[in-house]
């Protein structure tokens, strides 16, 4: 693992070395092309800002983050694309990995915590999530201390999980660079016979709502999302979290990379990183502001009082031996 | 045998490479990873995945056969009241995509999952391709030879398998493999109703591991399964019948069980389309989301104008290759159409990613255009306008042409002036079942279209995305409505055919 990233900082290296010389200036441009892995609803209203206040013409590509990054592969270095903003760490790692972006400089990479962004400096994080237990008040009436509780037969049928789901994978290899291969691989094996599986976090949190399933796990703002929908006093679920450190409260985090450098390409991160853009996200999204100073929306645990485990987002990067374990359980 | 126009060959050739294309691509992927390929289609896994994607697909094959069959012979061949009326309803659920009707299912009841709801689900979004096909071909069934048979004493099933059968074998044949190899390639249904199948794993692929050797390896599978499909289908049909629409013919009396056959229609109505259009209407209703007019209608006329442009080309391409197959067949005529045919049980994603490869790297001029994305259909659904298109190619029989030719009329000439006239309802059907597949289509869309066009699929995929449930009512709504369009030309091209045997 520390080999294939040395390789992979070589590789940036060699580049950037190659590529633009060594101190190269960096390109002037003012238009730029985004492949945009969250919802064009959420994005645009603060491209259309970015673009009033800079004279900088942006035009967006709006998919999945897990399409866009399939598609940023297949063009590889022809790729019309000059930034990447994906919904989650395995995304932008997948490109990083096959050395389609740039290193980012200090006074970007800099402003966020490192946990949150490519140890490599290819990519940095934007805005946090944190893991939560989604439940039914009504018939979970005693939190379950950890999610290895969840494997114990008390819960068959009653808990939904999304095996398939770029979050949960990511829940599921923090565990197993916390706890290790094998007791993951056993909780695995008792999720498939006591969870109920969905495509979708947001798929959970409706069975939970409906009474279908007593909990679920998911990422937080989907319920904050379900209560902006509906209004807060029909929510009939609650969310909590398990006890400190535990995996079951990971925070992960959406982030950005620059695939071709640019003057536009960096004032439009820096963006994303600034007062206005880290308030954005956490005001529209209740997602966490990643960068230190930035206010927090009132009803939000703040993110450094999330009993969260102590993992470095870049270390979430053998996705593949998830995968693995994840189909050795029989949940995928 | 005469030869075909060169226009005809140059035509049929293009189409047929363009479906190479995204073989060509599967090749590329597994020669740069052969080993890792070998290893993933090794695993156990893979055999369960071809046990349940078998299954799906013959059940759901066999079930969309016999109901398009009974409702194309109830609409067609008896005296169903309100015959108009219940065609249409057989044809509506050709208007809902299919993720929409799993979605609709799924809201109301959150069981509702896994391999019965795949079947039920798919049979039901499928059936109406093989009404259409086999109402098509029934009136044009010689009846007098079925009352000979029945004055000779054979039972009205007998009749049926050993007279009429016979006469609407290619078109059922035809039809089921349309069927067939929509469930081989279908994800969103399976996916919201959590079946595993080859498509539903290729997906995953991409999508959670960023595995483009796997992926590869697991659709070269599917389109061995197309080939073996298409062979079954070859075997079994027959030659392309030239049969002139019978005349007046006598309808079998239902009697007591017409109110039976009614209620049959009905229920698969209710659960084909008036279900799903109640459920979204719900939506409409439910939650504070809402989204514009303006975003409606620049979503609607992208929609329309990509629907529309596809349709025309695919349209004339699969008039190209019909032509040449139905009046100048030849083995080379067949191994074009066979290809053609060859890549249409790929998932659209790999379609869509073959596309991007080449496009970013060989042909960045049209990359992220509407030209590519036309061409990406034009791959994805040329066989489903084929499959409606031959039949009427057949309908000027050879002595005719060779009296129009006898009269001064060139090759070229005789095709303008006679063939595509006669043909021409049926180019228009193949063309408005081109731009319904085309309005439904979501994968290849999204990776292809040009930045910022939203259709109303794609903005409908946003929507459900972030459970804007409310938000995304009106696109549903929309393209549904859209999409009654063609079915129901697709239908009035039925019925009028029925109408003259009624």
């Amino acid at each position: 693992m520390r080999i294939s990233r040395a390789i992979a900082a070589a590789l940036v290296a060699v580049t950037t070395l190659t590529g633009c010389g060594v101190q190269a200036p960096v390109e002037e441009k003012n238009s730029i092309v985004v492949y945009a892995g969250r919802s064009e609803e959420l994005v645009r209203p603060l491209i259309d800002q970015f673009e009033e206040e800079t004279g900088i013409s942006v035009e967006v590509r709006y998919a999945g983050s897990a399409e866009l990054a399939a598609q940023l592969l297949e063009e590889g270095k022809n790729s019309p694309a000059d930034v990447f903003f994906a919904q989650d760490a395995g995304a932008l790692g997948a490109i990083a990995k096959a050395g389609l972006l740039t290193k980012l400089p200090s006074e970007i990479y800099d402003l966020v915590p490192t946990s949150y962004s490519a140890a490599d400096g290819s990519w940095v994080g934007v805005s946090g999530r944190v893991r939560v237990l989604n439940y039914n008040p009504e018939t979970v009436t005693q939190l379950p201390a950890s999610v290895y509780d969840l494997a114990d037969p008390s819960w068959k049928g009653r808990i939904g999980i999304a095996p398939t789901n770029a979050s949960f994978q990511a829940f599921v290899t923090a565990m197993r660079v916390l706890d290790g291969d094998e007791k993951t691989l056993v909780w695995l094996e008792a999720m498939k016979q006591n969870a109920v599986l969905f495509e979708k976090n947001g798929a959970i949190l409706e069975a939970v709502e409906a009474g279908q399933i007593d909990a679920g796990l998911i990422n937080h703002y989907y319920w904050f999302a379900r209560a902006q929908e509906v209004g807060l006093e029909n929510m009939k679920s609650a969310l909590g979290q398990f006890r400190a450190s535990d995996a079951g409260n990971l925070i992960n985090a959406a982030g950005v990379g620059i695939l071709k450098d640019s003057t536009a390409a960096r004032k439009f991160v820096e963006y994303l990183l600034s007062e206005t853009g880290q308030a954005y996200f956490a005001e529209e999204t209740r997602e966490y502001p990643l960068v230190e100073g930035v206010k927090m929306v009132d009803d939000l645990t703040p993110l450094s009082e999330i009993p969260a485990p102590n993992v470095d987002l870049s270390d979430l990067d053998t996705l593949d031996q998830t995968l693995e374990l994840i189909r050795q359980a029989g949940l995928i | 045998m005469q030869k075909p126009p060169v226009a005809l060959i140059a035509m049929g050739v293009f189409a047929a490479l363009a479906s190479l294309v995204p073989l060509g691509y599967l090749l590329i992927r597994l020669g740069s990873g052969f080993d890792k390929a070998l290893a993933e289609l090794s695993r156990p896994r893979t055999f369960e995945l071809l046990g349940n994607t078998l299954l799906l697909t013959v059940s759901v094959t066999i079930t969309a056969i016999v109901i398009g069959l009974f409702q194309a012979w109830l609409v067609t061949r008896s005296n169903l009241p309100f015959a108009g009326f219940f065609a249409v309803l057989g044809t509506l659920p050709l208007a809902i995509p299919s993720y929409v009707l799993a979605l609709s299912y799924t809201s109301m009841f959150s069981w509702f999952s896994g391999f019965f709801a795949s079947w039920i689900t798919l049979s039901l979004a499928t059936a109406p391709y093989v009404f259409l096909g086999v109402s098509a071909a029934l009136v044009r069934v010689d009846t007098s030879q079925e009352e000979v048979a029945r004055s000779l004493g054979l039972s009205r099933f007998r009749v049926f398998t050993k007279v009429t059968w016979p006469q609407i074998k290619t078109a059922a044949t035809a039809s089921g493999l349309l069927v067939a190899l929509y469930t081989l390639s279908e994800f969103g249904a399976v996916s919201i109703l959590r079946y595993d199948t080859f498509t539903r794993a290729i997906y995953n692929a991409y999508r959670g591991s960023f595995d483009r050797t796997a992926a590869a390896s697991l659709a070269v599978v599917l389109v061995l399964l197309t080939l073996i499909a298409l062979y079954f289908e070859r075997r079994v049909r027959n030659r392309y019948l030239s049969v002139e629409a019978s005349g007046r013919r006598n309808l079998v009396e239902l009697g007591n069980w017409k109110v039976l056959a009614m209620t049959m229609f009905g229920v698969l109505g209710l659960f084909g389309a008036g279900f799903p259009i109640a459920a979204l209407t719900g939506w409409a209703f439910v939650g504070s989301s809402r989204s514009t007019w303006g975003e409606l209608l620049s979503a609607l006329g992208s929609s329309l104008s990509l629907a529309l442009l596809a349709g025309v080309v695919i349209g004339i391409f699969a008039t190209a290759v019909a032509l040449w197959n139905v009046r100048y067949g030849s083995r080379f005529s067949s191994l074009i159409e066979t290809t053609v045919w060859s890549s249409h049980a790929l998932p659209a994603i790999v379609v869509g990613l073959a596309l991007v490869f080449v496009g970013a790297n060989l042909t960045p001029w049209i990359y992220q255009t509407v030209w590519l994305l036309v061409f990406a259909y034009l791959i994805l659904f040329l066989p489903n306008a084929l499959s409606v298109i031959a039949t009427p190619m057949g309908q000027v029989s050879r002595g005719q042409e060779q009296v129009a030719r006898s009269l001064g009329l060139s090759q070229v000439g005789a095709i303008f002036k006679l063939v595509i006239p006669v043909a021409t309802p049926g180019i228009l059907a193949g063309m408005a079942l081109a731009s319904l597949t085309v309005l439904k289509e979501l994968p290849a869309t999204l990776l292809l279209r040009p930045n910022e066009v939203d259709t109303l699929a794609t903005k409908l995929w946003s929507a459900t995305e972030t459970l804007s449930y409310a938000q995304a009512a009106p696109y549903a709504l929309a393209l549904i409505i859209i999409a009654g369009v063609p079915a129901l030309a697709l239908n009035a091209q039925a019925r009028k055919l029925a109408s003259e045997v009624r």
